[in-house]
């Protein structure tokens, strides 16, 4: 399995939790108090639930439907219902690989390496139903316009993919740096017009 | 004494637009249950005589009723907003801005809230077709919150949260309800949790606390 980006840091902000989904895992990924990343199946040891759906408290992640909590690490700390047991150490959360480089999360279900560090700025992460394919054909096509929102060579745009079902891909965009608001506005509006062009490709 | 009357119906977006408003400009009022569904009440005839529309929410404050939702939002600033920021609509630019989010709100509810109506009350319309209209208004609105991330801004208009900010929230944090899920909207989802952290937000079924934001049981 390769290392896959599903999200940006600047996106995460300290104690939240989004839901992730790479090589057709589903994922909890989210960031504790102290700023530190995490990146589990998304999958509560006791019930099952959603661990998506739960909310940060302090360094620990709580599940939404009974509130035990998990420290970093994945073990749990806190029952809620018998807040004087120690959890046993064998209730768990499955933990994955997180690293983030250059303003992006990237996560592998196993010791994937991380991608070299790279010195482009996060545009937008956006979802597209489309193949990986008719994404990058639509990136090509959108490009060779000529005129905006069309990229500039000095944008020095780079497109990611995280291809998340079939059909259905997550799109990571990044440029060169401090690229000022006007351009930003200006690509990230070709971001969409690339992801026009994918889907009605997708759906001719 | 209480500032105005709402004929309410718990389960609808726009009714708790209503409450969610008044909620945090700490606004006391009187609420009129009115049984949407099953039972239709308000298409029948004391109901059409208040409202010929036959929508909900409808309010009255004292003999006068207003029966557009962003109309009745508009009201609550401009009578209980001592700050004037929540409706700014004597400035030039984010007054008009204000109007153009509360109209896209209403695209909201054709979209995103008739999806919702027809995935959770099997309401007899075309669910794809809402569902397509509200990803197409999702991504609008995404689109202008990334512009809004980029300037270093939270709120759909100025520096401030407005009505037009409450006007959006309802049918888009209920539209996962709906198989439209925010996963694609990470704009989205920041601008969600800043409505869901205002100091007096009130909750609806579908949409509940922030328990980050309430004392823990381990404290």
């Amino acid at each position: 399995m390769t290392t896959r980006p599903v999200g940006l840091t600047r996106d995460l902000p300290a104690g939240r939790v989004m839901h992730a989904q790479a090589d057709g895992k589903d994922m909890v990924v989210w960031r504790a108090t102290d700023g530190t990343i995490a990146a589990w199946d998304n999958r509560c040891p006791h019930r099952g639930m959603a661990l998506s759906h739960g909310f940060v408290r302090g360094n620990r992640l709580a599940c939404l439907y009974h509130g035990w909590h998990y420290d970093r690490s994945g073990r749990c700390g806190l029952i809620p219902a018998h807040p004087d047991l120690e959890p046993p150490a064998t209730i768990h959360a499955t933990q994955y690989g997180v690293v983030e480089t250059g303003g992006v999360i990237w996560v592998s279900a196993d010791e994937a390496p991380a991608p070299d560090d790279s010195d482009l700025a996060p545009l937008r992460s956006f979802i597209v139903e489309a193949s990986e394919d008719a994404l990058r054909d639509a990136q090509e096509a959108t490009s060779a316009d000529g005129a905006p929102p069309a990229p500039e060579a000095s944008d020095r745009v780079s497109v990611l993919c995280n291809p998340i079902e079939p059909g259905r891909t997550q799109v990571t965009v990044l440029t060169a740096p401090g690229l000022p608001l006007p351009r930003l506005r200006t690509l990230s509006r070709w971001c969409e017009a690339m992801r026009r062009q994918a889907e009605a490709k997708e759906t001719a | 004494m209480t500032a105005f009357t709402l004929y309410n119906y718990v389960l609808s977006g726009n009714c708790y637009k209503i409450r969610l408003m008044a909620g945090i400009l700490d606004v006391k009022y009187d609420t009129v249950a009115v049984d949407f569904y099953p039972g239709f009440e308000h298409r029948q005839n004391h109901m059409l005589a208040l409202n010929p529309a036959g929508t909900l929410p409808v309010m009255t404050i004292g003999e006068q009723v207003l029966t557009d939702t962003q109309a009745m939002l508009a009201w609550i600033a401009l009578n209980h907003d001592p700050s004037g920021t929540w409706y700014p609509a004597a400035d030039p630019m984010l007054g008009p801005l204000v109007q153009q989010w509360l109209a896209f709100s209403g695209r909201l509810t054709n979209s995103a809230g008739l999806a919702g109506l027809h995935s959770m009350l099997n309401w007899p319309i075309d669910g794809e077709a809402a569902r397509r209209a509200a990803i197409k208004d999702l991504r609008e609105l995404e689109l202008h919150l990334t512009d809004r991330v980029f300037e270093g801004k939270t709120w759909l208009v100025g520096d401030h949260p407005t009505i037009a900010d409450i006007a959006c929230f309802p049918y888009v944090a209920l539209s996962p309800d709906a198989g439209l899920d925010h996963d694609g909207y990470p704009a989205i989802r920041n601008w969600l949790y800043a409505v869901r952290s205002l100091p007096g937000f009130v909750t609806m079924p579908g949409i509940h606390h922030l328990h980050e934001l309430r004392e823990g049981a381990d404290g």
